[in-house]
Formats: structure tokens, sequence, C-alpha cells
């Protein structure tokens, strides 16, 4: 005996969540599959920045790659009307903040990299303006003088990481959704016209193992979508990135906006608690096992470099920052894929199977969600998803076959 | 590159000097890290040298001088009080030249990183080959109506600043707790001039079947035991009234302690009948105590739930090495047992430390520390058997209102409420995630054990089950500032 | 040698030898205590109501051994001192902190 359902999404993150929602209220029977607990991995873990300027690490490497990250835009600009609705549809707060986000300078090669930067995201349509130093420090006064020179994007702002996903998933589960925490996929096979999932159920009981048949399957899974992919034999490839994050102990607001930094890596915000995050991907390690490949299952350890880098980064625009006790340092790894574009569609010669994962997750998961199932009713998408198209890597790897 | 010390010892009490002394002894070059002025640990605080006056150890303890003068003055120990160790990194194996890439985390060594709450510049990195992690115990929480108000002490803070500080934290108390301590403590208020109003002692008096079983425990304890049954005499002598049977319902007052609900509980700790008020100025909670096990976490070592040794215990072979090679445990994290076994157990880290390190360790030493650590045990095993915590019927104690997370103010209320409206939550985790309950300074310390009893409750789960907090570095809170004093090379120390 | 000070419901120093009078400073008010003491020491004797609020709620030391961090205070601008663990200087500026 197996049970039925329209639609089955695998992993518990925020776009899981928001794809069982989004699926329950459009009537479909769900189920969603997590092997932990909800929420627990890059969707928990990350700082939760809405943010829509391009970020550090797609102008570090030149003007080329800066180029064609912003391609990538559309889909900012949709996630940012996304975002600032969602809430209200849900009937939830998601801890939504859109006061506006800073990009900083602090040499005049970082002015000059903020001033192409601003001028190519205001040809995508980006609201977006380059302010000198006092300019900026008038708006946000806790900016110190090195501050050279920042571009303000008026959408950029933050939600609450840690109430996004789990209030998504009690959406669905309102609407009839079935949500199974600690269960695991360990195979999908075709079944009729649709799919079946085999999953292992823990409890302290022991181990039951699942048949779950449906129509589609949404691959929601992050950093294990690669894994995934391949008990269906496909490749998705995908990069873990484990990144390191902070947060102080709750102080009075000083910093309503995002900040960010055209020079070195960093985020900061505060949120709605006065807890102060700070990020922006320092690098942590991730364990390795005896073949060279990354244990995802096991836990990344923080680098020293990272801690001095990112308390440095952070202390040097916004000095009073140096005495907010610090409560937590800890590693999220988020999942990037080899050619830095995110994976969205319908996973190649799976009819019925769909993924999303790769690149800002968070901040475009809504967006992601949305677009997945238009594609599955047979729905236009809204945005041009063919940059993000799962086949483009399944076709390299039968060239090289 | 700077030298490493052989071993960093974090924590100065029994096990760590105990450890230090031992592994000093056969030649290991030793730092010992610590947050209180003196070496000695919570049991062994004194009052500090400004003051004058000669030193006052406990009397069941006549080891103690000797052990701590002589660590003190051994040239291969170091000594760095005042600093707190936040957190342990394995030194990259490509990092380390010559290490053994095969050889797995730790084997390069560790960076201890250390702060100094006082001068948060003098904050950086010490390097170790080997790490003990000796970090002693905390009075175990118990969240019950009111116990935020000012005036709820736990009874090793009353105790601290009576041994250490010569104060007198109120004129009249109420006790409530489980624990012998909770008997010296009102014994100790006594002598300092406090009224003490009650002494509520959750269990009822010792069964004689439990008696006869405590009895081959007790050689080599007399001292310890005649200690206690003093404490009692004086109290009774002295008109205090001790309640068995008798839990606190509600702590009372307007900004601060002003009186006590208190009510008789059955032998399961159960509130039976209906509570009287006692007026009071403080209450002192003296339920047991948990291991400090947040750097074995942030290690990444493995933990194990037992609850009569105090809740989570670091995983451990019989050389007290950890599950993560080169992390060793000593005292109260490998269990709750008490200053004498802690004492054993830290001698015995200290010369397999020195062993696995080259150094030459007689046999003769080690057996004798093992000998030691069985004979401590049989005591130690009889007491967390009888004073062991009901745990589900002290967190009934706490209502929807009650304050689980003190740092957050998270109440029972809203944590039941999460576990009831996501039933697809059933970790400590994922309701601290959430709830933000174990969030705020103090990490999850006192009210990891209360959200997981309410996971376990709501899931019908045992605690173990329920997990426990992950913890990160900083495991204490420090200054960003001093994330930029680990750029420098480790200062010398 | 100072004498225990026995006022109604506050902690009170007992009869002991103390180190030199020494003074600090918590809210701006000075508050007299003795080189040794530590800064939670000086603050109750002191009958100061609240070391830290949470949400609004008064709090003094719980722990008194580096733990809990309810008596984290702001001493001479750093946030979050543990007031238990800090041994007054002279001069000393403690800042209870508000939440």
């Amino acid at each position: 005996m197996s049970e039925r359902y329209d639609s089955i999404v695998v992993g518990g993150g925020l776009l899981g969540a928001a794809l069982a929602w989004m699926l329950a209220r459009e009537g479909a029977r769900v189920a969603l599959l997590e092997r932990d607990q909800l929420n627990q991995h890059a969707s928990g873990q990350n700082a939760g920045s809405l943010h829509f300027q391009l970020e550090y690490r797609m102008v570090e490497h030149g003007w080329e790659s800066a180029r064609t990250a912003a391609e990538a835009m559309p889909l900012h600009l949709e996630a940012a009307r996304e975002w600032a609705a969602l809430g209200d549809e849900l009937g939830e707060s998601l801890g939504v903040a859109q006061q506006g986000g800073f990009m900083l300078a602090e040499t005049a090669e970082q002015v000059e990299v903020l001033r192409r930067k601003t001028a190519l995201e205001q040809e995508w349509g980006l609201d977006v303006r380059l302010l000198d130093g006092e300019e900026a420090r008038r708006l946000a006064p806790y900016l110190s003088d090195s501050v050279l020179a920042a571009a303000f994007c008026p959408l950029e702002g933050k939600a609450d990481t840690r109430i996004a996903g789990p209030a998504l998933a009690r959406g669905a589960l309102r609407l009839g959704a079935e949500v199974r925490t600690r269960t695991e996929v360990v195979d999908l096979v075709p079944a009729g016209s649709g799919w079946a999932v085999h999953a292992v159920e823990r409890s302290d009981a022991g181990e039951r193992m699942l048949r779950l048949e449906a129509d589609t399957v949404m691959l929601a899974a992050g950093v294990w979508t690669t894994r995934l992919g391949q008990l269906l034999d496909v490749s998705l490839p995908t990069i873990p990135l484990a990144l390191m994050m902070s947060v102080s102990a709750p102080t009075a607001p000083f910093v309503p906006h995002l900040v960010q930094h055209a020079g070195t890596k960093l985020s900061l915000k505060q949120t709605g608690n006065g807890t102060v995050l700070i990020g922006g991907g320092w690098p942590a390690r991730l364990p390795l096992a005896a073949d060279g490949t990354p244990e995802l299952d096991r836990r990344p350890t923080l680098l020293q470099s990272s801690l001095v880098g990112n308390a440095a980064a952070a202390i040097g625009v916004v000095p009073r920052t140096a005495s907010l006790p610090i409560v937590r340092s800890w590693v999220g790894t988020t999942t990037v894929t080899p050619d830095q574009l995110p994976l969205v569609g319908q996973v190649p010669g799976r009819p019925g199977v769909f993924v999303a994962t790769g690149g800002s997750a968070f901040t475009l998961g809504p967006s992601f969600a949305r677009s997945l199932i238009a594609l599955a009713d047979g729905r236009p998408p809204g945005i041009d998803l063919h940059p993000y198209d799962p086949a483009r890597f399944e076709r390299l790897s039968h060239a090289r076959r | 590159m700077t030298a490493a010390h052989d071993l960093v010892v974090v924590g100065a009490g029994p096990a760590g000097a105990a450890a230090a002394l031992a592994a000093a002894d056969a030649g290991l070059d030793v730092l010992v890290v610590d947050e209180q002025r003196a070496a000695g640990g919570q049991i062994f605080r004194t009052t500090p040298p400004e003051f004058g006056g000669r030193r006052k150890l406990p009397t069941g303890y006549p080891w103690a001088g000797e052990l701590l003068d002589r660590a003190r003055s051994h040239p291969g120990i170091a000594w760095r009080h005042g600093a707190t160790v936040f957190g342990i990194l394995p030194v990259a194996v490509d990092a380390a030249a010559g290490a053994d890439a095969s050889a797995g985390p730790g084997s390069a060594g560790f960076d201890v990183l250390t702060s100094d709450p006082a001068d948060p510049a003098r904050s950086g990195r010490v390097r170790a080959r080997r790490v003990l992690i000796a970090s002693g115990a905390y009075d175990m929480p118990v969240a019950i109506p009111g116990w935020t108000l000012p005036g709820v002490m736990m009874a090793g803070a009353v105790q601290g600043f009576l041994k250490s500080q010569r104060l007198r934290v109120a004129d009249r108390v109420v006790l409530a707790g489980s624990h012998p301590l909770l008997l010296i403590v009102a014994d100790q208020l006594l002598a300092a001039g406090a009224r003490i109003e009650e002494v509520a002692i959750a269990r009822g008096l010792p069964s004689p079947v439990e008696l006869l079983r405590a009895l081959p425990a007790v050689p080599g304890h007399v001292r310890l035991l005649g200690e206690l049954a003093g404490c009692v005499l004086r109290l009774l002598r002295a008109g205090v009234r001790i309640s068995t049977g008798t839990v606190p319902t509600e702590v009372l007052g307007d900004g601060r302690v002003q009186g006590v609900r208190l009510a008789r509980a059955d032998r399961g700790w159960r509130q039976t009948g209906p509570a009287r008020t006692v007026d009071a100025d403080a209450l002192v909670l003296g339920y047991g105590f948990h291991p400090s096990t947040e750097l074995a976490r942030q290690l990444g070592c493995g933990l194990d739930w037992d609850s009569a040794q105090g809740g989570w215990i670091v995983r451990h072979d019989a050389q007290l090495e950890t599950t993560v090679a080169g992390v060793h445990v000593a005292g109260e994290p490998s269990g709750v047992a008490g200053a004498e076994q802690s004492r054993a157990e830290g001698e015995l880290a200290g010369l397999t430390i020195a062993a696995a390190l080259g150094r030459p360790v007689p046999e003769r030493a080690l057996a004798g520390a093992r000998r030691r650590i069985r004979s401590a045990s049989r005591f130690s095993g009889v007491v967390q058997r009888m004073f062991a915590p009901r745990r589900e019927a002290l967190l009934e104690l706490a209502t929807p209102a009650t304050e689980i997370c003190r740092c957050e103010t998270v109440t029972r209320g809203t944590i039941d409420g999460f576990l009831d409206e996501n039933p697809f939550a059933g970790t400590a985790d994922a309701v601290k995630l959430a709830c933000r309950s174990g969030m705020g300074p103090c990490q999850g310390r006192y009210c990891e054990s209360a959200v997981a009893g309410l996971v376990a409750k709501a899931r019908g789960t045992g605690v173990g089950q329920a997990g426990r907090f992950a913890a990160h570095i900083p495991v204490k809170p420090v200054p960003l500032q001093a994330y930029v004093a680990l750029a420098d090379d480790p200062p010398a120390l | 040698m100072p004498d225990a000070e026995a006022t109604s419901g506050r902690a009170a120093r007992l009869p002991s030898e103390r180190g030199e009078p020494a003074e600090i400073t918590v809210d701006g008010r000075p508050v007299g205590c003795f080189a040794g003491e530590t800064v939670a020491t000086a603050m109750l004797a002191a009958g100061v109501p609240a070391f830290s609020h949470r949400n609004g709620e008064p709090r003094i030391p719980l722990c008194n051994m580096g733990t809990c961090f309810e008596c984290g205070v702001t001493v001479d601008g750093v946030p979050l001192t543990r007031s238990c663990l800090t041994t007054v200087r002279d001069g000393m500026r403690v800042e209870t902190s508000e939440r």
C-alpha cells in the first residue's frame, strides 16, 4: 500500500515550505518530506538578507562576471515584489523589513566599482542611486568617516530566517498539507504516470520504510540536490559553500538598513529584536571524506582568518560594532552551481520532477517556488528560466561521456 | 610560528589543577586558563589577596591545600587567570608544517581562543598539542513562577559570595532544593547572621534500604558526611524549619523577592497539597548541577544524556579522551561526581596525556589514579542515586506564564504553543531556532533542560531524544574586537 | 574593619578584613567599596536594585560564576561585562544595562 499525493516536496527549508504552501493553496494534496527538522540548514542559518544589488562576490572577479550576474536581475526584481506581499498573503509575519540597503566604498577603486555597478543595475531597472560619503552618513549616521561613497537601494532589507520557513510550513499545514520531518528520501522511481518516492521515516522507536506516490516531485534540497539527482541518474551539480555568520546580543536599534561592501565580504544588519547580524560570505572549512568530497552531514569548522576578516570589515565601516558582545558565530552551508547561476526547472528527461537551488535561494526562494509551480502546471513561469535550465549540465555530462 | 604548549587545561578546579600537576610532574609544559582570579574552582574559592587573612578551605578535602600550592608553584605550569576560553579550533592539518594529513582533525594541535573580559585587547589565541576540558559545573536551573525576580539565586552563587567576598546576599532566606549543598549553604548563611526562614527539601527522608545501600560507599568520605551532619545539627539547634517532601511553587514580589510559596510534594516531587506563603528576601535554589560541556560541544565531541550525572555529559574512553582525538575531559563534564572524583580524574588525564606525548609515566601512577577514581565513584554513585533530580516533576512547577528562557524572556506557554502548532518540530534546537529560547547571552545553559523536557513531554519521547542545543564560538559572549585580536601571533605567555 | 551592614532586605558585608577603600560609579552615582571586591559585590552591598533588564524586568546576579550573564553591566564602555568576575578598580565606570 502506498500513499497518494498530487505533489511531494523534498526538503524543508524556505523553498520547500513555500512550495508546499503555494501548492496547497491551489488545492493540491501535498506532502513535504524533510530528513532533519524544518529550517535547520541553509534556510534557517543564512543572514536573511533581501539584497538586490550585485554582491561583492559578483563584482570581485571582474566586469565580465558582473555583467553575467546582472542577467539575474529580473529574478531579483520579481523577488523584491514577492517578499513585500508574502506575509500578507500568508497571514503571518515573516519578519520582512525593506528599509533600504547600502553597498559601501572605502577606496577610490571601490567608488569606481560602485559607479559602474550602479549604472549597470539601473539599466536593468533596479532602483539604486550613488551617494557620496556625507550623503550616506546623513542617512546612516552609524557609518564611519572612512566611507567615501555608497550605493543605496531602497528595496533592500531583510526577512527573519528563524520564522519565515516555519511560518510557510504552518500555512501549508493549515491548508491540509502533510509535513513529515525525520523522513529521508532514499529512492525515486517512475510509477504509472507519476513517481514513487521511497523514504525512511525515523523515530525513537526505529526506522520505517514509506512508499509515497505523486504526480509531481519538487526537489528543494539545497546541498543535497546532487544526491537526489543521483537517485534519478541525472547530473544536478551543486557545490556546497560553508559560510560564517555572527550575531550579537540585543542592543538598542541603530542600524535600520542592510549594509554591504564593494571591496570586502560584509553584510551587516540589525534584526527586529535588536541583535546585529554580521556575515557576508566568509568561508568555513567543510569536513572532507577520505575521497576528498565534502561531508555534508558533519559540522563545518570555523576559520580564524574568517573570524578576523569579518570582524575587521564590520568594525571598519560601523565602528560601534567593536564593543558589541557576539553571542554566536555559526556556519551555514549554502549551495552554488558550477556556473554560479541557479538551477530552476524540470529535471532533464524526468517529466514530473522539478528542481530549484543554487545562489541566493533564500532571497529568491518564493520566486523559485512560484516559477516551478507554473512550470508543473504547464503555465508560463513569468520570468525567463532558460538560463537556469538544469539540462545545461546534463548536456555537458553527456558530451563528456 | 609560536611555540605550542604541550597541554592547555581549561579550568583550575580540582580536576584542572590535579591534571596540570600530574602532567607537569611528568615533564609537560602546561598552561591553565581559568575565569576566576585564583586556582581552586568553585569548591575552593577563597577571599582575594587584597582582603589579607588566611586561606580557608572546606574541611572535607584534606588534600586541597597541598594540591593547589604545589600546582601554583610548579615551574612547568603557567597560569592565565581572569581569562575566558571562548572557543577551541583544531589547527588545519595543511596549515601545520610536518603534520600527518591522514591523522585527522586535532593531529596538528589546537588553537585555544581566549578573551580577557577586563581587557578585551588582551584577547588572543594559544596553541596546544592537547587540550583538557575541566570546566566544572553550574547550578541546575529550575524554572518556577517568579524565578527571574531579583533575590532568587543559585546555591553556588550564595556560597561563592560568602566564601570569596564575605557577603551575605540577604537577611531572610528560604532555601529550596534537593542537593546536600543546600544544607551546607543554609548552615553557612546561618553562621553569617542570616535568618533561615525555611529549608524545603524536595525528597523525603532516605528509606532504610537507601541507607543500607549507601553504607559501603562511605569509607573514605566520613569527613564529608560528618560535615553534612554537623550542618543539619546546627540548623536544627537554631530552630530552623527543615521541611522534607516540599517544593517551591511560586516566588512572590514586586521588583524583588518578598515571599516564597511552598507546598507538600509526593515521593515523585509532584505537588500534592495547597501552597503556603513564607516571607523572605531571597530564595536559594539547589537541585544539583549541570556539567559545563559547551567547549566539548563546540569541538564536536560526542555527548550522552545521563540525568543522574547531571544531564549531558562528555563521552570518553578509559583514558578520559573524548571522541575528538587530542581532546580530553576530567571532572564534572565527564559526569557530575564531586571534588574527590574530579581530582582523581584530573590526575589520570594528566598522566595519560603525558604518556601519549611520549613522557615516561610509571604504570604504578596510572593504577593509583584509576584506583582513586573507582573509590570516589562508589561514593559519588550513591550521592547521584539518592539525590537524582526528578526532572519531569520539577518541570511541572513552571506554569504557562513562567519564563523558561530568562535571557530572551520566552515563557513555557510560548514553547508549548509552538509545539502544538508545529507538530513537525521535535528537537530542542528546532524550538530554539523558532522561539529564541537559548539564543541569549547565557546561550541556553539555563533553559536547555527545560526546553528539551517540554519537547519530550509534547512528543512522548525522552529528554535525551529531544536533543541538546548546539554550541558555537564564542561559547561565552565576547566583544567583536576580540575576534580581531586573533589576527596577531599568539601573545607570549 | 567594616561592620556588617545589616540593612533590611539587602545584601550585607560580613565583618572581615577587606582591601583598601575604593570608589566606583554606577550609572553616575558613587558607590563605595573595597579593593578585592567584585563589581557584583559592590553593587549588591550598595543595594542596586537591577544590574540588567530583560524585556524591562530587573535582574541581579543568579549564578555568581560567570555562566548566567544576568549580572552583565557596561564597565568602562564594554557592554555585557560580567560583574561577578570583574574586580573593582578605583574610578571604574559601571552602567547597568537597559533593555
